[in-house]
């Protein structure tokens, strides 16, 4: 077991900077998705952690060991390539039992337990003598999950592994994956632009943009409260809404809400202030209530599990909104909408300050 | 189910459209390559000689008897022929393999794509252009090999195209220092072949480099591989034009490959019906060899 230690890190290709003086420590037995958009520099990290990229300064240490110039098969690693890797000619069971034969200090009993053990995590035990031509994707990339985790190595990196995964096969492939990082509880990095996928699997999520971590926190509270604009933006479908505000002491005054809110902070400087609130949040409304500001329905969308995505528009601002079923009003209808104070947050230009606590007396 | 007339009209058009596509192609196959071929054929069972002004006589299998009996010494000139061909092209390739390794393994040393460009101009020269320089070479008073390695042998020089016991070696290495480069070539396409992501797969998995080439090159890239060997194999057993210049089959017959033979008696003695007997039977060998070729490239994995 190992943790992930990463010192002003910088990559750079050419004159284009994809990791910028990054510092984080991934924590040793957890997951931690790094999760961001196509070009954020998430695969380079990884592969850097790996050992198939050097980095241009800066260093990464596996505890307290510094990794530098060491080529991946002497780092102790193990990875899941976005492309499923399967040795063509060899069967499953061979795939499986090929990394665990460079390791000469197991015996072949405990070999054969071990591959046993991940056919049974991977529910692949009737398929261990097929080869290639005989799986789909799905399967070719348990295959490659369960060379990657049999040898027990401190560290697993997953590169996008369900990109290529149609998606049933998908669901599966992920429910192995927890099974299989429940079980091993090996420090684990799993690259991925998949929210969902991010917020199923991790411990922590590092999202990532531009090179940088903007944020790296647990799932919840990355969604909660974005610590940024942007993480507010990238996570949610639809992602938060940002309309203005004004703040003036620690009273806050924004179109969303007649009745002006408080914030938890004090003594803020000059900015560009808006709050940021989740489209579930944002309740619709026929009659008004304490608090709420009358809107006009601009369209409205049936989505997933039979939730409607509703867009307004309040004084200027464009809102969406999120409801469990149909809303109980018309596209171009007037409406009301309140917000909940309790899941408001206050930003300004761009970056998280202060907590929303309620309605100012 | 009825077609429409609209339909079936479209469906002649397409195959009008494609005999429109394909005539030309096969009015030139069958001028330039079947009726020559087929003409061969019928040469070869009879008498004639362009030098006799005598028309064509039927023979029967007299030529191939003729063959057989060994006439011309054509059984020598065939196995000195597979000596050629196999040495020459074992050669080749292994030492086109290890460069393609070397070349493959040093992306980011300065100065590849120049040793890169140098190394394939062999390949591109003209055959009988570099017959003539090796001829210039081997010389046995002005040559420059002589001036460095002479001094080896205890008369002071080396007549390296002269010498019986030598010829056919030094006529094979102007061969191999033509050919190797298309084998590295070959080598360097079938190692792009090979997915990069099961190379860094092999890297992380700790495989050793026998279990990597095995597993994951040798996989991806024999098909592109055994093709090379393939042309070089058929290339090398008809070859002509590098030996014209050097030796033109001497000294005696050491350096007499099959096709110098047979440029003699049918473009020097006008040796036609004979002539075209040789070339059936040298086709034929051909056809026998790609067809080995062909079945070791689809054997499939044992077993499956």
């Amino acid at each position: 077991m190992a943790s992930i230690v990463i010192e002003n890190l910088t990559k750079t290709f050419g004159t284009f900077t994809a990791i910028k003086q990054m510092n984080a420590t991934f924590a040793d037995g957890q997951v931690t998705c790094l999760l961001g958009p196509s070009g954020c520099g998430k695969t380079t990290l990884m592969r850097m952690i790996v050992g198939l990229e050097k980095p241009t300064s800066g260093r990464i240490l596996f505890d307290d060991r510094d990794m530098a110039n060491l080529p991946p098969r002497k780092r102790n690693v193990g990875m899941v390539f976005q492309y499923p890797v399967m040795y063509q000619t060899l069967s499953v069971e061979e795939n499986l039992a090929l990394p665990l034969e460079q390791d000469k200090s197991l015996s072949s009993a405990e070999r054969a337990r071990r591959i046993d053990e991940v056919l049974d995590v991977l529910d692949m035990r009737d398929k261990r003598k097929l080869f290639i031509g005989d799986l789909d994707a799905g399967s070719r990339q348990k295959v490659a999950v369960g060379r990657a985790v049999a040898r027990r190595s401190d560290i697993v990196l997953f590169d996008e592994p369900t990109t290529n995964v149609e998606v049933h096969a998908k669901l599966l492939l992920i429910r192995a994956f927890k099974l299989v990082t429940q079980r091993l509880r090996q420090t684990i990095v799993y690259v991925t632009h998949d929210q969902t996928e991010a917020m199923t699997l991790a411990d922590n999520v590092a999202l990532m943009k531009d090179g940088k971590i903007l944020q790296y926190d647990t799932p919840s509270a990355l969604y909660e409260t974005p610590a940024t604009e942007f993480a507010g933006w990238f996570l949610g479908n639809p992602g938060m809404n940002f309309p203005p505000a004004e703040l003036s002491g620690a009273t806050v005054k924004t179109p969303l809400s007649s009745l002006p809110l408080t914030a938890s902070a004090t003594g803020l400087p000059k900015g560009d202030y808006r709050i940021g609130v989740r489209p579930e949040h944002v309740d619709v409304l026929v009659a008004p209530r304490p608090g709420s500001v009358p809107a006009v329905v601009r369209d409205m969308n049936v989505t997933i599990a039979g939730r409607f995505i509703v867009t307004l528009d309040v004084g200027g601002a464009t809102v969406k909104a999120k409801t469990n079923g149909r809303p109980p009003v018309a596209v171009g209808a007037p409406a009301h909408i309140g917000i909940d104070p309790a899941h408001v947050s206050l930003y300004r230009d761009g970056v998280r300050v202060a907590d929303v606590t309620g309605h100012a007396a | 189910m009825a077609s429409s007339p609209g339909q079936s009209a479209f469906k002649d058009n397409r195959r009008v459209i494609i005999f429109a596509l394909l005539a030309p192609v096969l009015a030139f196959f069958i001028v330039f390559n079947t009726i020559p071929t087929l003409w061969l054929l019928g040469l070869s069972f009879h008498k004639f000689s362009l030098l006799s002004g005598m028309p064509p006589e039927f023979f029967g299998f007299r030529n191939f008897q003729d063959i057989f009996r060994n006439r011309n010494g054509i059984w020598g000139d065939l196995g000195r022929t597979f000596t050629f061909v196999g040495v020459g092209v074992l050669v080749q390739t292994t030492l086109g393999i290890l460069l393609g390794f070397l070349f493959w393994g040093s992306k980011d040393m300065p100065g590849r794509r120049l040793a890169l460009t140098l190394l394939f101009t062999p390949m591109v020269l003209t055959p009988v252009a570099t017959g003539t320089f090796f001829r210039f070479i081997y010389d046995p008073t002005f040559g420059v090999l002589n001036a460095l390695v002479g001094w080896m042998s205890p008369t002071g020089t080396i007549d390296f195209l002269g010498n019986p016991q030598i010829a056919f070696w030094a006529v094979l290495a102007v061969d191999c220092w033509m050919w190797t480069p298309f084998m590295t070539l070959m080598t360097l396409a079938a190692l792009g072949s090979v997915p990069k992501a099961e190379l860094e797969a092999a890297e992380i998995d700790r495989l050793s480099w026998p279990k990597r080439v095995s597993l994951v090159i040798w996989h991806h890239g024999k098909f592109i591989l055994m093709l090379g060997i393939l042309l070089r194999t058929i290339d090398s057993f008809k070859t002509l034009d590098l030996i014209i210049p050097m030796t033109k089959g001497g000294p005696g017959q050491t350096t007499r490959l099959v096709a110098v033979e047979l440029n003699k008696q049918s473009f020097e003695s006008f040796n036609m019906g004979w002539s075209s007997a040789y070339s059936v039977l040298l086709l034929l060998i051909s056809i026998a060899m790609t067809s080995m070729f062909i079945f070791i490239l689809n054997r499939r994995r044992k077993g499956r």
